[in-house]
């Protein structure tokens, strides 16, 4: 990733230049802006993401919000919201962050009977804050007093900085601000871990399951019991937001699910497990073999594993493993796993929920695979119904969610944050569609992410990428063919695509090549991209085809009615070529 | 008063990680304004940061009052600390 610039402004003086900001400094080039000008910074740098440190009262003073009712009190917020709702509402396509604080000290006694002023003051603007967010994508909102409670609001704050320096935070304070930012920035530039690995004895129960039985083990009940089940019912949680949950443990497999059947106080079953290396191996080679059968990245994983030598050799041998160290008190892990950042997601789509599901198909076909002869039989076989659905307003949270994880099978890796991609939903030329798949193993969900932008009779690939969920099945073919047409009905000649080595995507490598596409200028030169396109190319290579030339194979596999074979008549059409 | 030599070697540390990327000055008593990075607001993290390395609070007095290194050693010495 490149070193971004983060343009940070804040109602108090944030002490730039302060040791606090340092780890943050490693992310992002930070640019303050000065002291008390955060209206205007919120306005300029539109392309930069901005955070904007709110502190309730370095605006209002708890006297102002005596005696207000909920409306005053919304006008009394308003005009300090309205240099941020200006800058969502404008161009800016860059992230906004906001961390706000509305803490103040106060008698424990005055609110016994009702919050104070000043208490329903900071709900009103955690609402505000909150609806703007629902209203725009590029926000993202850091509750400072959630952040600050874990250790304590009071060491956050300093009276003797703001009186000295007109910082209403401590150096920790400060500290936890760069922290929290450092979290969100991380997430808006890398996806969040996917796969769960789970040990067993130690982790899922106590005790040594081959030793002790199914009957011994320590799970459930009071005492150290209840905290195995809470760690497993976290687990279960990160499934439900769609983090998949694989074991690899040193145990005998059919012990393991006996546990797993006959337990009566096993949170997980047997259908929350997508994946599992139940045997004596080394831990290192069953989890290269787990992220073959789910045809995901080793770096997608995160291991956790009670024995502290399974670590370090997991470590050692499997770099791009996450493998976070763990207390030794085992009664901490629960919340340990809760408040994992490693997995967090600002938001959580409809596929997510279903993804263990997803995955054991994917395991499923997988095996059928490897077991067919005639791979056109095979796919036809599968009764895949593709189906594309414009990108819009209900399924941008999924498109943005492709975006940031789609690795592989991603010909450009163009990251667009949240906002861009909500522009180019509704920029009319653009062509955008989410394409989604099922078949006879289930639903894929929305699988594959296509956005061209058009200039008159051409039309530049902007974001070509399916998921590796359904790699193998042909769906690329079909997508192509579905923008194809698309594009005809609207005049479009030529197609343009980039393909950007990001590192990762060699398995879309030969995609272009092998659609029709001829690399260009190696290409007849003449039409060349038009000025608007070739400003949005990157520095890879540059592909160009005339849509009536492009390869179209295999549509037939596909049980597509509506758009069988035959409604591309100029896919391979050589008589028809302009 | 005579200082430990170390505190000074370690305030001088301090003084070189909070401003990477400055030319320090030669010699030990050093005070703010030695360099153009060593402004006011620098002075301020820079007092925070030897809050942080030793583990120490300054009163808001302090803060004011504590201009060059040789000051803020003793005041150190002054909180307890001995020697670094």
């Amino acid at each position: 990733m490149t070193h971004q610039i983060l343009r940070v402004c804040g109602t108090s003086n944030l002490l730039p230049g302060a040791a606090a900001w340092r780890p943050l400094e490693a992310k992002a080039t930070l640019a303050f802006g000065e002291y008390g000008d955060w209206p205007q910074a919120l306005l300029a740098g539109a392309d930069d993401p901005v955070l904007w440190v709110l502190v309730l009262e370095d605006l209002i003073s708890p006297d102002q919000a005596e005696g207000l009712d909920a409306e005053a009190m919304d006008a009394l917020l308003r005009p300090i919201l309205e240099p941020l709702r200006a800058r969502l509402e404008g161009q800016a396509t860059a992230a906004a962050l906001v961390a706000w604080s509305a803490w103040r000290p106060d008698a424990i006694v005055r609110a016994s009977r009702r919050p104070t002023a000043w208490q329903r003051l900071a709900r009103r603007l955690e609402t505000a804050l909150y609806a703007l967010a629902a209203q725009y994508p590029g926000l993202h909102l850091i509750a400072l007093d959630e952040v600050f409670a874990i250790e304590g609001l009071r060491g956050a704050f300093d009276a003797r900085n703001l009186y000295a320096a007109r910082c209403r935070l401590s150096r920790r304070g400060l500290g936890e601000l760069a922290g929290a930012v450092a979290c969100v920035l991380d997430r808006l530039a890398q996806p969040a871990k996917k796969v769960l690995v789970l040990d067993c004895d130690g982790v899922l129960w106590g005790d040594v399951l081959g030793e002790v039985g199914v009957g011994r083990i320590v799970l459930g009940g009071d005492g150290l019991g209840k905290a195995f089940a809470d760690l497993q019912a976290a687990a279960l949680r990160l499934a439900r937001r769609g983090v998949i949950l694989v074991l690899a443990s040193k145990n005998n497999e059919a012990e393991v699910w006996a546990a797993f059947d006959q337990h009566p106080e096993m949170i997980l079953s047997r259908k929350d497990i997508a994946a599992w290396r139940i045997n004596w191996r080394e831990k290192a080679d069953n989890l290269a073999e787990l992220a073959r059968d789910l045809d995901l990245g080793l770096d997608s994983f995160v291991f956790f594993d009670d024995n502290p030598l399974e670590r370090e050799k997991m470590r050692a041998a499997q770099a791009q493993v996450s493998t976070p160290e763990l207390p030794a008190d085992v009664t901490l892990w629960p919340a340990l796993l809760d408040s994992f950042d490693l997995f967090a997601k600002a938001e959580v789509t409809a596929e997510d929920t279903a993804k263990t599901v997803q995955y054991q198909n994917r395991a499923a076909f997988s095996a059928e695979r490897s077991r067919a002869v005639n791979e056109t039989a095979f796919l036809a076989s599968l009764e895949m119904k593709p189906r594309a659905e414009p990108l819009g307003p209900a399924n941008l949270a999924r498109a943005d969610q492709l975006i940031h994880k789609t690795n592989q099978y991603n010909l450009r890796a163009e990251r667009h944050s949240a906002a861009a991609l909500a522009a180019l939903a509704a920029a009319p030329e653009t062509t955008a569609f989410l394409t989604r798949l099922s078949d006879r193993f289930g639903d894929h969900g929305a699988v594959g992410l296509t956005i061209a932008r058009r200039s008159g009779t051409h039309a530049f690939l902007d974001t070509f990428l399916m998921s590796c969920r359904v790699l193998g099945r042909r769906l690329e073919v079909w997508m192509l063919a579905d923008l194809a047409a698309r594009l005809k009905s609207l005049r479009v000649v030529w197609l343009w695509a980039e393909f950007r080595d990001s590192g990762r995507n060699a398995v879309a490598s030969d995609f272009l090549d092998a659609h029709g596409f001829s690399s260009w200028p190696d290409a007849a030169t003449a039409p060349t991209l038009p000025d608007d396109l070739a400003a949005l190319a990157g520095d890879g290579r540059l592909y160009r085809v005339a849509l009536a030339d492009l390869a179209l194979p295999h549509l037939e596999v596909f049980d597509d009615p509506a758009r069988a074979p035959a409604s591309y008549p100029e896919r391979r059409a050589p008589a028809a070529v302009s | 008063m005579t200082l430990p030599a170390p505190l000074l070697h370690i305030l001088k540390d301090v003084l070189r990680r909070q401003f990477p990327k400055a030319i320090l000055p030669e010699g030990e008593d050093l005070s703010v304004g030695a360099f153009p990075e060593w402004d006011s607001l620098g002075h301020f993290n820079f007092l925070m940061s030897v809050e942080e390395r030793f583990d120490v609070r300054f009163s808001m007095e302090e803060m004011t009052e504590l201009k060059g290194l040789k000051q803020i050693a003793a005041a150190l010495t002054a909180h307890g600390v001995v020697g670094g």
